[in-house]
């Protein structure tokens, strides 16, 4: 018999399977261009997940996730246009960079909490944006860098570049999953439990023992990590890096999709990212004004299902896997005497 | 943001002397503080009262402005858009509260989300309506005034004036009438105030209503000095939360003041040097505000 559980775990096959065939698969059933997209919403996907890690599971909401997705991606940009660095060396650079510089705002950032500690996140990712504005010959500023093919990488025998676009995808696909499995880990792990704990309640965290300033630098050094990775790729991706992706807005639009997902879940970003990244393909090939249903959905879906979409499946969930096991004892009643 | 500063600056760098230059940015950033001021306020009483951070307050802003280039445009006198634009402002402010806020006021995480989703509702409209063009408005008082050996622009003037009746107005309203009363009392101690029999659902939606009233009228005060387009909220969004945080969350006056200061310094950082490091260095005073004086710099001075 089928159980709910087998059901998620059959799911979360379903779902890696799927996104391992999207190569074949997607251009079959719809074009190329949908593979890119797919890429591009794992990558968002990412920067969406550093966002629910200091929200979703330690209780900070970060409006300046934007900064480190920025470091991220100009560590790369700068490390092959200016400095000729080859692929790994770039992407290391803007793993470190990102991380670097979380660590540094983290140290400020975490001192406060809440609204705050909102605004403080910003403040933090603007200047960073007007400073990058301002420094054109390093940046590029608004119109950004243009960097020409990509370095070409080889991991023991296999020489691949990502002007192959499978490799490409596959490159994004293992990445994102591994920073995902990461997070998984570091989520079930008894960091992950103190994180939690903290953002339940920080003042009985602290009585038990738990250095809640120096958890949440961590957490903020992960989310950090997370986003830098995120912008790294995305600088590969699009062979593009600009400071406009650096504004709030872009922060802006991570929260959004973290929370419309579901906060506080392993996959609400990547539903939450791809739910709008989704609507905005399509709605923007028959109508320039998507960010309208954008906004109306975002709106309609706070009112609606607060704990975001998969909070909305999970609460379905739970109340079909009671009722399945009310009908199974029934069963077992019955058939007993 | 204020992007007309740039402008202005190359131009007097051209055509004035470095004296001149100061004491005409310095001026603009006085007269700026004051509109910021303005809409700086709204966004704090919603701030404090309603316990939202309302991502969509420059957007009210901005729709202030384009109202006045519709009112301008409808009925060919631009003094009309003084009176009807806040009015329109408040009924888009309040309906807003009943259909948007209202359901997950207790949820500050899904209030910003819902802002946000607001401030791209309202700038995806005006994009519909008013088109992706910036457009400019003439001052409806042409001219310039002698002062202090240079000759500045009247309408500017006038708009200080403006923005110094409103904000006066505001403050009497707040402390001499009923609705500015329970306002306080709500912000104050909101079960108390309840326990008191003030109507705490029906302040909400008056708190939003004035918020988005304020911001509009910045709007229209602002329209013939910027330019007037979607995007103009998205870049004075930043700067009134500076105001709000330097001043002290929920401390008005302490708002309106770290308003003015900031355009003004801003102004005159802006006479020897680049107008983003102006920026960054607001920010920086805003950064070491936060973590050194959480209550703002004028906590203590005020009551």
């Amino acid at each position: 018999m089928m159980t709910p559980n087998v059901i998620e775990r059959a799911m979360l096959i379903a779902f890696g399977a799927f996104l391992v065939a999207v190569p074949w698969l997607i251009p079959v059933l719809l074009n190329k261009f949908w593979v890119s997209l797919i890429a591009e919403i794992m990558i968002w996907s990412l920067f969406a997940a550093s966002v629910n890690l200091l929200f979703g599971y330690v209780g900070l909401l970060s409006f300046g996730q934007a900064l480190y997705f920025g470091f991220g991606m100009y560590g790369v940009a700068i490390g092959v246009a200016t400095l000729g660095l080859s692929f790994w060396p770039a992407f290391g650079l803007g793993i470190v960079a990102s991380v670097m510089i979380a660590l540094v705002s983290g140290i400020f950032a975490v001192r406060l909490t809440w609204h705050y500690f909102a605004i403080i996140t910003v403040v933090f990712s603007l200047i960073f944006y007007f400073f990058a504005v301002s420094v054109k010959p390093l940046t590029g500023g608004d119109d950004g860098i243009n960097f020409s093919l990509p370095p070409t990488f080889s991991f023991g025998g296999v020489t691949g570049s990502f002007s192959d676009a499978s490799f490409q995808y596959f490159f994004i696909l293992a990445t994102v999953s591994l920073c995902f499995f990461l997070m998984h880990r570091v989520i079930r792990s008894p960091l992950g439990k103190a994180f939690v704990a903290i953002r339940d309640n920080d003042v009985r965290a602290a009585l038990i023992g738990l250095n809640v300033y120096q958890l949440r630098l961590i957490a903020f050094v992960m989310a950090g990590f997370l986003a830098g990775v995120s912008g790294a790729l995305f600088a590969f991706f699009g062979r593009y890096a600009s400071a406009s992706y650096m504004y709030y807005h872009v922060s802006g639009e991570a929260v959004v999709w973290a929370i419309v997902g579901g906060a506080g879940t392993l996959f609400g970003p990547i539903v939450g990212t791809t739910f709008f990244i989704v609507i905005r393909e399509l709605v923007s090939t028959h109508w320039e004004h998507h960010a309208l249903i954008v906004g109306v959905m975002a709106i309609l879906v706070v009112i609606l299902a607060p704990k975001g979409l998969v909070g909305l499946w999970n609460d379905a969930f739970i109340s079909w896997r009671a009722r399945a096991k009310a009908a199974s004892t029934n069963t077992t009643l019955q058939t007993e005497p | 943001m204020i992007g007309n500063y740039r402008g202005e600056w190359i131009n007097v760098l051209i055509h004035g002397h470095m004296m001149d230059t100061l004491l005409l940015l310095a001026l603009n950033g006085l007269i700026w503080g004051l509109i910021i001021a303005l809409i700086a306020l709204g966004l704090s009483i919603i701030f404090g009262l309603l316990d939202i951070i309302n991502l969509a307050h420059g957007d009210f802003f901005m729709v202030g402005t384009v109202l006045a280039w519709f009112t301008l445009e409808l009925t060919g006198n631009f003094w009309v858009a003084f009176l009807i634009v806040p009015l329109i402002g408040f009924f888009l402010g309040a309906l807003i509260q009943r259909v948007v806020i209202q359901p997950i006021r207790n949820v500050a995480a899904l209030t910003i989300v819902a802002t946000f989703g607001l401030s791209l509702i309202l700038q995806e409209s005006v994009r519909i309506s008013f088109g992706t063009t910036p457009r400019r408005i003439l001052p409806p008082i042409q001219g310039t005034f002698p002062m202090f050996g240079i000759n500045y622009e009247i309408y500017r003037l006038f708009a200080a004036l403006i923005a110094i009746i409103a904000l006066a107005g505001f403050f009497v309203f707040l402390h001499r009438t009923k609705l500015g009363t329970w306002m306080r009392a709500v912000r104050h101690d909101r079960e108390t105030a309840i326990a008191m029999g003030v109507p705490a659902q029906r302040v909400y939606v008056m708190t939003f209503g004035i918020g988005f009233a304020l911001a509009a009228l910045g709007g229209v005060v602002a329209a013939p000095i910027t330019t007037v387009e979607f995007r103009t909220g998205v870049d004075i969004l930043p700067f009134c939360f500076m105001a709000v945080i330097i001043g002290g969350l929920g401390n008005l006056p302490g708002t309106a003041v770290a308003a003015v200061l900031l355009a003004f310094l801003e102004g005159i950082i802006q006479s020897f040097a680049d107008p983003t490091v102006a920026r960054i260095s607001s920010l920086l005073l805003m950064s070491a505000v936060l973590l050194v004086r959480p209550q703002g710099l004028f906590k203590g001075l005020t009551k």
